[in-house]
């Protein structure tokens, strides 16, 4: 990631991220790829497999507390053959104020967790066990990118129909004809 | 059943005794699954709940959205991010200030623009302007949901102001395209800001009325004080935010605690639940009183901002074709609902390659699988009232 800022000095460290991924190489060396503790989006990139006892660390552990799965996305980049998803976690439970108003290069306090899987096969397992608020992100991401989300009890559409073809978010998807005799006419032939 | 039907129940007419429950002892029970929206009144838009039902208590229930979704994160991949900014407002369609604020703050970071003071003011003011807007629709229509059409009368004479307000300033009334990249479209005026200050004392003046019909009436007390509760751990663990949090008790507002834009600057009380006036933590009469005390809250903002407010330029300089490097941000705002995000990717190019919204609606719709369980069916319209979602910004 470069961007003006980067290039100019050296990039301050995420606080807040570099916690969480000392914490994480302690607890589950395996789990952890890769990460970024720089920069205006650091992350941490864990394996599939290592995912779900990262989050239930990152939620459990006295220091860190995310308490709440903000967001989940999925990223389709079809040069690298993979699908990248995203997690944004924050914490409500640690008290605000001080330990965050610090942190002002970047003053949102969340974690993002990246998660790369195969675009042929792109199953992530859940962590809607983990956090209740992922489920529904879980069935929009697997509605709209096609990520499969294992382990969970149902995963179904949830804004587009049931029997839309494909997952528009894919960067090779392409525009259906029709659906159910309503001609659709795609963006570029209008 | 009809008469001739030979399933029918034949024999002697039930004797009915003084205090003995009738149902469970000859008549038959079972749960009853029926549909509510998508075009029910009391759903605040195209929302579609099937209800399991036991008699008049919900004994499941599960949301169906998506009925407006218009799938703004691929539009936002397919043109310029100048052309996608207006379908921003499209999303919590009450709030549009809010959703352009957060949007271009996304952008801005990206492409590392920096926003000159007095558009950063401007830019407060019209968001707690519409905030208060959104507050006194929600107010009004909460009341409408419980049968009380009089403060949605009142409500909207004020409301009719505020939107005049942002018509003059922006020349639309709801969608107002008017947070632009780098600062907004135009600069604030005399006059305007006298307008604006008669509005403020107009909504500061008025607000006790609302109080005294809603808040303080007993009816509505008994509809909502201890109705749908949304405690403290529930409403982490779904992801809720926004005045439904603050009021079981979470002292987290994302304008002072992790301030964004230049709402350092500024004094003012995050309100939390429960309600001192009646009612306990996290129930549907804590989040409408939390709306209420908002409202207050957001006049103290405006009132600092137009006193503090420089004078300068509004807008920066931003190149003809935005091009930000590559590069990611995720982008949190608060708005009337919750929290907005936005996670945006960019690969360099004059449009993102990936813009993801997190809507504050849709993880606080989520919750009512939960938290509806044993409710009697004409709470649960008090229930998501209270929640106050707005469907544009659920389905997207």
């Amino acid at each position: 990631m470069t961007n003006e800022s980067d290039t100019q000095a050296a990039p301050p460290e995420d606080p807040v991220t570099l916690r969480a991924l000392e914490l994480l190489r302690q607890e589950h060396p395996d789990a952890v790829v890769d990460a970024l503790t720089t920069g205006r989006h650091p992350f941490i990139e864990v394996t599939a497999d290592g995912l779900h006892e990262a989050c239930v660390l990152l939620r459990d552990h006295d220091e860190l507390l995310y308490d709440c799965c903000h967001l989940v996305s999925g990223v389709d980049r079809p040069d690298q053959e993979q699908i990248e998803v995203v997690y944004h976690l924050v914490s409500y439970s640690t008290h605000p104020g001080d330990a965050y108003r610090k942190r002002a290069e970047k003053n949102d306090p969340y974690v993002a967790l990246k998660v790369r899987v195969p675009r042929d096969k792109p199953e992530v397992p859940t962590i809607s066990d983990v956090w209740t608020g992922a489920d529904w992100h879980e069935r929009e991401t697997y509605d709209l990118v096609g990520v499969i989300f294992t382990g969970r009890e149902e995963l179904r559409r949830i804004l587009l129909p049931e029997d839309w073809p494909g997952h528009p978010l894919r960067k090779d998807w392409e525009f259906p004809v029709g659906y159910h005799g309503v001609p659709i006419v795609p963006p570029e032939a209008q | 059943m009809s008469s001739s039907d030979p399933q029918a129940p034949q024999g002697e007419p039930v004797e009915i005794h003084e205090g003995q429950p009738l149902v469970g002892r000859d008549l038959r029970t079972e749960e009853l699954v029926f549909n509510m929206g998508p075009q029910h009144p009391a759903t605040h838009g195209v929302l579609r709940v099937v209800i399991k039902s036991d008699g008049e208590v919900v004994r499941g229930l599960e949301p169906h959205v998506g009925n407006l979704h218009r799938s703004s994160e691929k539009i936002g991949e397919e043109i310029p991010y100048y052309q996608w900014l207006p379908y921003v407002d499209r999303w919590d369609y009450l709030a549009a200030m809010n959703n352009e604020h957060v949007a271009c703050m996304a952008m801005e970071q990206l492409g590392g623009i920096e926003v000159p003071e007095r558009a950063e003011y401007i830019r407060i003011i019209v968001a707690e302007v519409q905030r208060i807007l959104s507050h006194l629709m929600a107010i009004g229509v909460y009341g409408l949901d419980l049968g009380a059409f009089t403060p949605f009368l009142h409500q909207f004479r004020e409301r009719e102001r505020g939107l005049d307000l942002l018509n003059h300033l922006s020349g639309a009334r709801l969608l107002y395209h008017y947070i632009r990249i780098g600062g907004v479209k135009r600069d604030v005026s005399k006059e305007w800001i006298d307008e604006l200050e008669v509005f403020l004392d107009a909504v500061e003046k008025r607000l006790p009325d609302y109080n005294t019909l809603l808040l303080h009436n007993h009816i509505f007390q008994e509809r909502t004080c201890g109705i749908g509760i949304i405690d403290r751990e529930v409403g982490v663990r779904w992801g809720v935010t926004g005045p439904a949090l603050r009021a079981a008790g979470v002292d987290w507002d994302t304008r002072r605690d992790a301030p964004y834009s230049i709402y350092d600057r500024f004094e003012f009380d995050v309100p939390i639940g429960p309600s001192p006036v009646a009612g306990v933590s996290g129930d549907c009469f804590a989040r409408h009183w939390l709306r209420v005390r908002e409202v207050e809250e957001s006049l103290k903002i405006v009132r600092q901002a137009l006193v503090q407010m420089p004078e300068g330029p509004v807008m920066a300089r931003v190149p003809k074709t935005f091009k930000p490097p590559v590069g990611e941000v995720y982008v949190r705002g608060e708005n009337p609902r919750g929290e907005l995000a936005t996670y945006m990717v960019s690969e360099g190019k004059d449009r993102a390659y990936r813009i993801r919204c997190r809507g504050p609606s849709f993880s606080n719709i989520a919750v009512i699988t939960e938290v509806s369980e044993g409710v009697m069916i004409a709470d649960l319209v008090a229930l998501i009232g209270s929640l106050d979602i707005v469907l544009g910004e659920v389905d997207r």
